[in-house]
């Protein structure tokens, strides 16, 4: 069950990303093709979701750097094939995210600079320094990892504690530091963040207002008053800010107890769910062997970050069909009639788990299927998308299939075009 | 005072009477006569065909526009604009997303109150009002043939992709229905493992005019269904019992709002929509509302207040008063900060509403003066004016403040804050800040 739950696993389907962030790393690190990057040498940063072209999994980020985070122009990111995306502790796609929402991010340099769908920017440029401050501008903005904070802090283990909240007009601020749960580290230190009359506050199945929580006398109508480290997860955003400050965000959403947290995650889970049941199962080619007549066995590794419940439909015997796709994931062949309807056809034969360490965005679950009709796009190290044949037969909306034979190179290979230059 | 609102060409509604209350934007159907923060319209009319180009310095009037409904495919939200998948008779899937520009004083409202594109999640189903590009050589979005919308596009249908693309209403489905005085009667709910589909009926809460038909809709074990202060899920009505576990249950016509989003769709049916949210009773609705009117008057303050320049009366060395039409849309808290004597500061504004102002800040070369004067308009306000006029005079008249420019306005009291990179226009070397081309959308 994937609730966004602190559960540490060293396996396989459904696994969270990661346990614990490991420190900065410097050196260049490129992905390459049919390789799963070591998640400890992406790296880190966190900027707030500005703009998504969700049909191509690329957007931009204002990248929180060391000077004012307002001046700081957008930088575009593209997710990885196997990227993977978070949001209310549960798997997410980049249209699941709202904009403005603070995201935390794990990135590469661009796998194959000469099809980047983003800017390919000088490698040292998370060095660069202007009046944003220095590292606004990474050149690792090819996204393995992207979580919102709540699914950040589920997958450290961490908790924000409220220490104080300041409160005028149904607004205000509130000191808080974001720890261990069991205690503290010694290392956080104290953040002032806003809210406003627009912040949800969840608890168990409610959705709370402020005004709900001054008329309870949980919080005052006006002035200060300690929270005394009260526990939760917060949603966090960014808002221009008062005051000159630099850098301060804000509070879009506090879920005050776990039920709350685990029904969020719940309901995001299920909007993931049937989002890859209706545009399947996203994989890489491992090994093609090739038989006679067109007939072949194929090995692929299924990505990571699903539904257990989603891994588990990949069971011996059973017919799958699949699609050739691009780095996007848009279903290559199909076209207007369905990516069904040029698909590889064929029964799984072996359903492998891989022992020891997973890497973070695979699966550790390989397929072994057979195809009587092996279509180009299913070749070693090559993006693939697999469904088995009792999920839903649905036709894909006109943005996320190549029109087979009649697209232009754009949607194969989205270019940098589409980003305004500031 | 009332607008005119077409009818939308899906809907099939009668002519209701929709009065609101301008000091109570929650979505409520309440009663009000005038101006400020008034929701958009009162009756719909029947579907008008003549194409209809906007004039700069004039709203439109609601009942020229074309009227349809999509779903939300892209945002640009910087520039306003984004793309749609116009809904029609064809298979709906095959639509290529639609680009749209908002007119500079469009309204734009989700959950019921006003709201920025922004605020909008990608595939949530909206009901536009739209018209030709006022001005075609400065469109942000690609022109198209004026008769487009009478066009048939293979398996799509007719007018999936009509030239009138400059929205002045955009709504989602909740918006739309209380602004229409409408609610979804539930007719019939079959539920198989926490997903199924309900089959209901758009017509006003007093009763069906009889021209409404049912339609079917499908929901999943990630529909959130709103209930007091409450979010519930299927699973939460199936173990109250209120819904069965499997199968088929009537539901007795019960009256709710409807969250419409699109979702692929099994069995080859053209076009059937799903169900993100189901508002159970009032309470559930006027908060949804209430979050999404506090979201927007921050937004406002802190973006600013958009208008348009009517009159300019130049004095000496740099004076002038000028007098300013708010649009229209916001809460009325907002409007009610407009008072006589009020310091304001004034930017020039492009017609994607971004500042003039740059990196400094919009405060930095804003205009600053006096309100002398604050007029409400006396006759029918159009959808997109406040009805709200202010004079104000100031020392230093800046470039941007001329007749039928927009400009973006704020009381002195309302928070000084800097915005975002994107949000204003810089330097003014990349004529795409200021003139955003079309070339940023695909073509299929």
């Amino acid at each position: 069950m994937v609730l966004g739950l602190l559960l540490v696993h060293a396996n396989a389907a459904n696994e969270e990303p990661g346990t614990k962030n490991q420190e900065q790393r410097t050196e260049v690190f490129r992905p390459e093709a049919g390789k799963f990057p070591p998640f400890d040498k992406a790296r880190s940063y966190r900027g707030e979701l500005v703009f998504v072209d969700h049909a191509n999994r690329r957007g931009s980020l204002r990248v929180q750097g060391t000077g004012a985070f307002r001046r700081n122009e957008p930088q575009p990111f593209a997710m990885l094939p196997y990227g993977m995306v978070r949001y209310h502790g549960a798997p997410a796609d980049l249209r699941d995210i709202p904009l403005g929402t603070m995201l935390h991010v794990s990135a590469f340099l661009p796998p194959d600079p000469k099809i980047s769908a983003v800017p390919v920017l000088p490698i040292n440029n998370k060095k660069k320094d202007a009046e944003g401050g220095a590292g606004f501008a990474p050149a690792e903005n090819h996204v393995l990892l992207l979580e919102d904070e709540a699914s950040h802090c589920q997958r450290e283990g961490l908790v924000w504690k409220l220490k104080e909240v300041d409160l005028k007009n149904n607004e205000g601020l509130i000191v808080a530091s974001r720890e261990p749960k069991a205690g503290t580290d010694g290392q956080a230190s104290e953040e002032t963040l806003t809210f406003d009359a627009a912040t949800r506050i969840w608890r168990g199945r409610e959705c709370l207002e402020i005004a709900d929580l001054i008329t309870e006398g949980v919080w005052p109508a006006s002035g200060k008053k300690s929270l005394g480290g009260q526990a939760v997860q917060l949603g966090i955003i960014w808002k221009p800010t008062l005051g000159g400050v630099f850098i301060r965000f804000h509070i879009s959403d506090i879920w005050l107890d776990d039920a709350a947290m685990q029904r969020a995650a719940h309901n995001q889970t299920e909007t993931h769910k049937a989002f890859i049941r209706s545009r399947w199962m996203p994989a890489s080619v491992d090994a093609v062997e090739y038989g006679k007549f067109g007939r072949a066995t194929v090995t692929a590794t299924l990505f990571g970050g699903m539904d257990a419940s989603l891994y588990a439909d990949f069971k011996k015997d059973i017919p799958v069909l699949v699609n050739g796709a691009e780095n996007t994931l848009k279903h290559t062949e199909g076209g207007t009639a369905g990516p069904a309807q040029m698909a590889s056809r064929g029964t799984i034969l072996d359903v492998t788990k891989t022992p020891g360490d997973v890497p973070l965005s695979s699966s550790g679950i390989q397929v072994r299927f057979e195809t009587d009709l092996i279509t180009e796009g299913l070749r070693p190290t090559r993006v693939i998308r697999i469904r088995p044949a009792a999920w839903p037969d649905v036709h894909m909306p006109r943005e996320e299939y190549l029109d087979s034979g009649n697209f232009h190179h754009e949607d194969r290979f989205p270019t940098p075009d589409i980003f305004p230059k500031y | 005072m009332k607008f005119f609102v077409p009818r939308s060409s899906f809907l099939v509604c009668s002519w209701l009477e929709v009065l609101r209350s301008s000091f109570f934007v929650l979505g409520l159907l309440v009663v009000h006569a005038n101006a400020a923060n008034e929701e958009p319209g009162t009756k719909n009319q029947e579907q008008k065909i003549e194409p209809f180009r906007p004039e700069a310095g004039k709203f439109p009037p609601l009942e020229k526009a074309h009227s349809y409904r999509g779903e939300l495919v892209f945002v640009d939200h910087a520039n306003r604009r984004g793309s749609i998948r116009v809904h029609a008779a064809g298979t709906y899937f095959r639509n290529p997303p639609q680009p749209f520009a908002l007119l500079p004083y469009a309204v734009v409202r989700y959950h019921g109150a006003p709201a920025d594109l922004r605020d909008l999640p990608l595939g949530t189903v909206m009901h536009v009002s739209a018209f030709l590009p006022p001005d075609p050589k400065m469109s942000a979005v690609p022109v198209l043939p004026v008769d487009n919308k009478d066009k048939i596009a293979g398996y799509s249908g007719t007018g999936v992709a009509p030239a009138e693309n400059h929205i002045l209403l955009l709504e989602d489905e909740a918006s739309h229905c209380q602004r229409e005085g409408l609610v979804w009667k539930l007719k019939e709910v079959d539920l198989k493992n926490n997903e199924g589909m309900i089959v209901a009926i758009c017509e006003p809460k007093a009763g069906g005019d009889g021209k409404a038909s049912e339609e079917k809709l499908t929901f999943d074990a990630a529909t959130c269904l709103w209930r007091g202060r409450e979010r519930l899920g299927i699973a939460d009505l199936i173990a109250e019992g209120t819904w069965p576990a499997s199968g088929k249950k009537s539901l007795d016509g019960q009256a709710v709002q409807l969250g419409i989003t699109w979702k692929p769709t099994p069995d080859g049916v053209f076009a059937r929509f799903h169900i993100s949210d189901i508002w159970l009773d009032d309470t559930a609705t006027q908060r949804a509302a209430q979050i999404q009117t506090e979201t927007h008057k921050a937004f406002i303050r802190s973006r600013w207040m958009p208008a348009w320049i009517d009159n300019v009366e130049y004095g000496k060395f740099g004076r002038a008063t000028v007098t300013a039409t708010l649009f229209g849309g916001m809460d009325a808290s907002l409007y009610a900060d407009f008072q006589k004597d009020v310091q304001v500061l004034i930017n020039g504004a492009e017609n994607t509403l971004k500042h003039a102002g740059g990196g400094y800040g919009p405060a930095h070369m804003a205009s600053k003066g006096s309100i002398v004067e604050v007029i409400k308009v006396p006759s029918e306000v159009p959808l997109g004016s406040s009805g709200l006029q202010i004079r104000f005079e100031t020392d230093l008249v800046i470039e941007g403040i001329r007749p039928t420019r927009v400009v973006r306005v704020r009381p002195a009291s309302w928070p000084q804050v800097q915005v975002p990179r994107e949000e204003y226009v810089g330097d003014s070397s990349n004529a795409d800040d200021r003139f955003p081309t079309p070339a940023i959308f695909p073509k299929y």
